[in-house]
């Protein structure tokens, strides 16, 4: 089990390694850099030359990379191209109001995928399968920025219920934030919740159909003790990864979502930073967000060992 | 008598009101600028990161183009010449205090201006002020400006919107607090959220209209637009065309479409066969159906321009007609050596997201006149670096200028922006004449004879001039129909 722990790290790291070296080269070979897009026509002689000198571009990348490499180990991810500011200090109420976005869609989206999955897996084929079911598939196809700005016209433009697009300064306190965030929250919880709810389901329905569940019935375990003392456990061990996976979706999701409502997230963040061509924080985030979603998936396959007695057998037999 | 009473008394609260609010500074002004310099954004009018939403309200300049883009005064009162355009005096405005509580004066004039030609500012406004090599304070509110070239239209360039008066040494904090003596005065910069500007109820001009100004950053086009639908900022002056229709014909909102002075164009080489005929520019010119460009790509919202780079609505526009002419392009090809027409490659990119659709249209026309024009997509991030004034045929684009600078900039044989490499003594000997004339029909005429010449031989051809569409909220009163840097903001009213 230890092994396998610091197995499964290192590979995490090497994984961040080649993440690194991937965006470093792909920034480096695409035409243009930070220079040329900041100074537009103004982009030679002395100006192109002082801007690639005060920004640190004259240097060989390789000794760039090292260099970078070795601060961001120390925790310093060093300074935004074109803003001179510590990328630290940029990240920070970013990564906060990022965090504050997918934990809401989380902590709304999660609890209902179970209860949907469960009840479609119960009532399979019965009409609240068809119904939640047909929902659901629905949600999962539509892209969210195709929802996103189906729900800003619906219930911003036409109710007027709620603002259509979120206008808070970058360093807001957390209640300031939560009443923007509604329609975001649904337009990432919408396709999170009904991929959830779909696995959950036919997990379910797979526990349902087992030997051990027949034999239950047959014995006469009652319906409902049944279902949680027998079905549930088992059936959700296997959806602790499907959600891992999905709240590393989130990641992607949560950046075309923040551009659409305008949030001042991490995604926006990655977006601004791409079209000016701010390198070291376009580095910093990759680096940020493969981290995410590395260790959300260690967390994941370690609470699957923990949880579920036949696998940790399996590695002490081994 | 109880009901008279309740009458009168209510009739003179609502009298009290109405009184109170027409004189007043109320409401508050929502619109949105798109952070395209990230975290350099700044209030420093004369840097590359300035925010230009908020200077144009809380700084003034001397010299101000009224609605119909003459110029008229601002901080200065009036100005003049001596015979021969080289020296300028300008009698400041008295009274005039900057938000800080100071006086504004002549040495605050001479400060502002002489800090654009700061080489470590390195300002992209140094260009509007490199003829002046001195101000010199006559007294407290008079300078006297010398230029180091005759320059009949000096005042002229001093409407640039980037040459704001800031207090005398101010300038290593004007970029955060944007202090000058405009209508409204910063109480909150925030680049990256909301920016929020108060009235300035001793603006020399009468208390603003408004109470507050709110300039909020929202970097996406989409999503602006989605915030002037919910009502969530009251101006946006970047809808596209192709979204006009959401808001044709809808109460809630004023759709304007105001002409501007920005172009895009297709640059030549003067100096790369074929193009170093002029005969085959002119040929390409001609074959040019300008009209069916501006209906194709911009859906009629552009005013057609036959290859001149002034602005419509300025005084030195000259107007021609340049109808498409298949005959004479064929005419003037096989004069200059090819009767089987030309092979060209416009280099395009999405830098300008018109220039695709314009390199498409024009392929279709030049091929009437037996010019084959293939399209090349380049990088746009390196567009102007790597095929802008590298390649033989590319896309441009420019913002509008006064008719010299424009002229001067894209087409003196000295400019370092001439794009098309272009050089003639006649266009260069008019610009010279134009800026020594002091007789304004003699000026006129010679900056038109420059444009004339333009249309002969130049290496750019302009088809139009953009329209720019500005949608605005049902509540905002009193917007100046006019080009952003022009409107009178302390006069917006916001119900």
């Amino acid at each position: 089990m230890f092994f396998l722990i610091i197995k499964r790290i290192l590979l995490g790291l090497i994984t961040l390694i080649i993440v690194s070296l991937i965006t470093f080269v792909g920034t480096e070979v695409l035409p243009g850099d930070a220079c040329t897009t900041y100074l537009e026509r103004e982009a030679y002689g002395a100006a192109l030359e002082a801007c690639y000198k005060r920004l640190g571009l004259d240097i060989p990348a390789h000794e760039r990379y090292l260099s970078w490499a070795f601060s961001v180990i120390q925790g310093d991810f060093g300074y935004s191209l074109s803003g001179q500011m510590p990328i630290n200090e940029v990240l920070g109420p970013r990564v906060k109001n990022s965090m504050v976005l997918a934990s809401a869609a989380i902590i709304i989206g999660i609890p209902i995928a179970l209860i949907l999955g469960i009840i479609t897996a119960l009532w399979r084929d019965k009409l609240p399968d068809i119904t939640i079911s047909t929902v659901t598939i629905f949600a999962m196809t539509i892209p969210e920025f195709i929802s996103a700005t189906l729900l800003i016209l619906i219930v911003a433009i036409w109710l007027e219920w709620l603002p259509g697009i979120v206008i808070v300064p970058t360093d807001v306190t957390i209640t300031e934030l939560l009443p923007n965030i509604i329609l975001p929250v649904i337009a990432i919880a919408m396709i999170m919740t009904a991929h959830m709810a779909r696995m959950v389901r036919s997990s379910v329905i797979q526990v349902m159909a087992s030997d051990y569940v027949q034999m239950a019935i047959l014995k006469g375990v009652p319906y409902w003790k049944m279902v949680f003392k027998h079905v549930l456990p088992n059936a959700l061990l296997p959806a602790i990864n499907v959600v891992a996976l999905t709240i590393a979706w989130l990641l992607g999701g949560v950046v075309v979502t923040e551009v659409v409502f305008n949030y001042p997230g991490l995604g926006r963040l990655v977006i601004e930073s791409i079209s000016n061509r701010d390198l070291p924080t376009v580095q910093a985030l990759a680096i940020i967000l493969a981290s995410i979603y590395v260790s959300i998936n260690l967390i994941a396959d370690l609470l699957t060992l923990m949880l579920n007695p036949r696998l940790k057998t399996l590695q002490i037999r081994k | 008598m109880k009901n008279i009473i309740k009458l009168i008394s209510v009739s003179l609260i609502s009298l009290l009101v109405a009184f109170s609010s027409a004189n007043a500074s109320s409401g508050v002004f929502k619109l949105s600028h798109d952070l395209g310099f990230g975290k350099d954004t700044n209030l420093d009018a004369i840097t590359k990161g300035r925010l230009f939403q908020v200077v144009i309200m809380t700084q003034n300049r001397l010299v101000r183009k009224n609605l119909d883009g003459v110029t008229s005064p601002e901080l200065a009162t009036d100005w003049s010449g001596n015979s021969d355009a080289t020296e300028w005096t300008f009698n400041l405005r008295k009274g005039v205090k900057f938000h800080d509580g100071s006086d504004f004066d002549a040495e605050d004039v001479k400060y502002s201006l002489m800090r654009v030609k700061d080489p470590d500012i390195g300002s992209p406004a140094k260009k509007s002020m490199s003829s002046v090599t001195d101000i010199e304070v006559v007294d407290s509110h008079t300078v006297k400006m010398k230029l180091n070239t005759s320059f009949a239209d000096f005042p002229l360039l001093l409407t640039d919107y980037r040459l704001r008066m800031i207090p005398s040494g101010s300038g290593d904090t004007i970029g955060q607090t944007g202090i000058g003596t405009g209508p409204f005065i910063v109480d909150k910069f925030d680049a990256e959220g909301t920016t929020i500007l108060k009235a300035n109820p001793d603006y020399w001009e009468g208390a603003p209209g408004l109470a507050e100004v709110h300039i909020i950053a929202i970097p996406d086009g989409e999503a602006r637009v989605q915030a002037l639908l919910t009502g969530q900022i009251d101006m946006n002056r970047y809808v596209p065309f192709a979204q006009k229709k959401i808001f044709d014909g809808n109460s809630k909102f004023n759709v304007s479409v105001v002409p501007t002075g920005n172009w895009r164009g297709m640059v030549m080489r003067t100096d790369t066969a074929p193009f170093d005929n002029p005969k085959v520019r002119k040929a390409v010119r001609l074959a040019v159906d300008r009209q069916e460009l501006v209906d194709l790509v911009m859906g009629g919202a552009a005013t057609v321009a036959c290859d001149t780079p002034v602005a419509p609505s300025d005084q030195y526009r000259l107007n021609m007609k340049c109808g498409q002419d298949i005959n004479g392009a064929k005419k003037l090809l096989k004069e200059a050596g090819y009767p089987n027409g030309i092979e060209m490659t416009i280099h395009v990119s999405t830098k300008e997201p018109t220039w695709p659709t314009i390199a498409e249209v024009m392929q279709q026309q030049l091929a009437k006149a037996g010019i084959k024009a293939d399209i090349q997509m380049t990088p746009s991030k390196s567009y102007w670096k790597e095929t802008w004034m590298k390649k033989a045929v590319a896309m441009t684009r420019w913002n509008e200028r006064p008719a010299d600078s424009a002229l001067h900039e894209i087409y003196h044989s000295g400019a370092k922006w001439n794009e098309s490499f272009y050089k003639s003594a006649s266009f260069d000997k008019n610009l010279s004449d134009a800026r020594g004339e002091l007789d304004f029909n003699k000026r006129k005429k010679a900056y038109q004879n420059a444009q004339k010449t333009l249309w002969e031989e130049s290496g750019t051809m302009i088809p139009y001039h953009v329209s720019k569409l500005v949608v605005t909220s049902s509540k905002v009163k009193n917007l100046d129909e006019v080009e952003v840097f022009s409107v009178r903001w302390h006069r917006v009213q916001v119900d």
